[in-house]
């Protein structure tokens, strides 16, 4: 489990964190990411909120095949369609417990 | 002006987000549910899960003010769309410190960039949560990205809001003081 790597993407120190945390409670090795922009190579926009991120990834076609879990305080039923038609295979709520990402991340690296 | 900003920023981040959710929104009046939005068991269930979620920590509404520090940390959250107003965290900067320890497993000697960044987590999470118990407010209400002040001597003014909570909890290790402020309904 620990060859496969995981990227987290936040602008915030403490929320990388937590979802760094949750991931190697889960048995995940993360790559930790400053802010949207500085994780994939040839995506150069800082500054942009996850969901653009998001969007301008599948746009370019930086990372085919992998699946994106986006966490967001925002839980509506219209953000979680956005995020599902920007590309988002998985939707957590902040707040929300190890337990949870662990749910949400092994089956989709499980099934890709 | 610190809230007109954060205020601002909320109205400007729910226009971004759809134009159907904006002809939801406006098919929608709060107004009618006034009592639900302003319920007091909201905002302790909001504080209470917040804490527990990502702290592990069971915090409790206090009778008693929150503890006075001769300094301090107040994050600021604005909510813009059907309800205008603003979610407020204040801790002495003691207990943010700890709070921001809890979170990250780190340890901090002053409140630094990475405090005030957890403590404004905090307030965005706690503003989050507060609105999604009213189902109209998850979906028409936005947030801003949270501002955070920190020193000494300073009080935060808000002229007649359409109402006001202002609740004091306590954990082990410290206080804290969560208001909600709404100064428009739709």
């Amino acid at each position: 489990m620990s060859e496969i790597r995981t990227l987290i993407v936040d602008d915030s120190t403490v929320m990388r964190k937590i979802v760094e945390r949750s991931l190697r409670q889960a048995g995940l090795d993360p790559l930790i990411v400053y802010e949207a922009g500085s994780g994939t190579e040839g995506l150069e926009m800082p500054s942009m909120d996850g969901l653009e991120f998001l969007r301008q990834l599948r746009a370019q076609n930086l990372a085919p095949g992998v699946p994106v879990v986006m966490i967001t305080t925002e839980s509506s039923e219209e953000h979680v369609k956005q995020a599902i038609l920007a590309g988002a295979q998985g939707y957590i709520r902040k707040p929300f417990t190890a337990e949870q990402v662990k749910e949400r991340v092994l089956p989709l690296i499980n099934a890709a | 002006m610190l809230l007109n900003g954060v205020r601002n920023a909320a109205i400007a981040t729910k226009r971004g987000s759809g134009e159907k959710e904006q002809e939801r929104a406006m098919g929608v009046s709060l107004r009618e549910s006034l009592q639900l939005v302003s319920d007091p068991a909201n905002l302790d269930a909001s504080a209470e899960e917040v804490f527990k979620m990502m702290l592990g920590i069971d915090c409790h509404r206090d009778s008693e003010p929150m503890v006075i520090e001769p300094e301090s940390v107040t994050a600021v959250v604005g909510f813009g769309g059907l309800l205008s107003g603003a979610c407020l965290f204040k801790s002495g900067s003691s207990t943010a410190i700890k709070i921001a320890a809890a979170m990250t497993g780190m340890e901090f000697e002053e409140v630094d960039d990475t405090v005030k960044d957890g403590i404004g987590e905090i307030c965005n999470m706690l503003a989050g949560a507060w609105k999604g118990k009213v189902p109209d407010l998850a979906a028409n209400c936005g947030l801003s990205i949270p501002a955070v002040i920190t020193g000494r001597d300073y009080n935060l003014h808000v002229q007649a809001p359409e109402f006001k909570l202002v609740h004091s909890y306590t954990f082990d290790g410290g206080s804290f003081e969560v208001t909600i402020i709404c100064d428009g309904l739709q």
